[in-house]
């Protein structure tokens, strides 16, 4: 039963490092803020979530878990939150090159 | 299997820091700080499994909250400053 846990563990840690990974890449190679942000803010919660669940898996204490469980959903909670923070002031204050229509901004144009 | 882990977060943490450096706007380099954080974050959750290496899980909480005060701190300053 240990081995299996150990094991489980193992490969979910790894599986949350490469969305890490994946995060980096995208924000790396994309081209304008906005799509960068799209990379930045999901794969890394998705590989915390995963991340936070290996290490209970592999650790096994109460308390352990207990902290990791609360790491878990702090981070689905203030992520979303975080990102949108950096949107809105970006849209508001950061002229950004963009590929295709900003539609908010034309609706914006169309109303004045 | 820890080790792998710590080396692909590596990794993921240099190419953020490179589009950091890079930018080229300044919502690039926030963008990136941010996403940096999260990877610290997923790495020092990765240290805390390792045995001896004296990293507790209440070291992952700590910085999980810093990360996102240090965001929000970063947006207020785009929104203050401009571009």
């Amino acid at each position: 039963m240990d081995e299996v846990l150990d094991a489980i563990g193992a490969v979910a840690l790894v599986l949350g490092a490469l969305f890490a990974l994946l995060a980096a890449i995208g924000v790396h190679k994309f081209r304008d803020p906005y799509s960068r942000m799209h990379a930045a803010a999901k794969s890394p919660t998705l590989g915390l979530v995963l991340v936070t669940m290996g290490a209970a898996l592999q650790i096994r204490t109460i308390g352990a878990v207990a902290t990791l469980t609360l790491v878990a959903i702090l981070q689905l909670l203030t992520s979303p939150v975080g990102t949108h923070l950096i949107a809105r002031a970006v849209h508001l204050r950061v002229e950004v090159p963009q590929d295709g229509v900003d539609e908010l901004r034309r609706d914006d144009e169309a109303v004045s | 299997m820890s080790n792998a882990a710590l080396a692909i977060t590596a990794i993921a943490a240099v190419l953020f820091v490179a589009r950091m450096l890079r930018g080229p706007a300044l919502a690039d380099r926030v963008i990136s700080v941010d996403g940096f954080v999260s990877t610290i974050v997923i790495g020092v959750t990765i240290a805390s499994v390792r045995p001896g290496s004296g990293v507790v899980e209440s070291t992952v909480l700590v910085v999980a909250i810093g990360g996102f005060v240090g965001t929000a701190i970063l947006a207020r300053f785009i929104e203050r400053r401009g571009s």
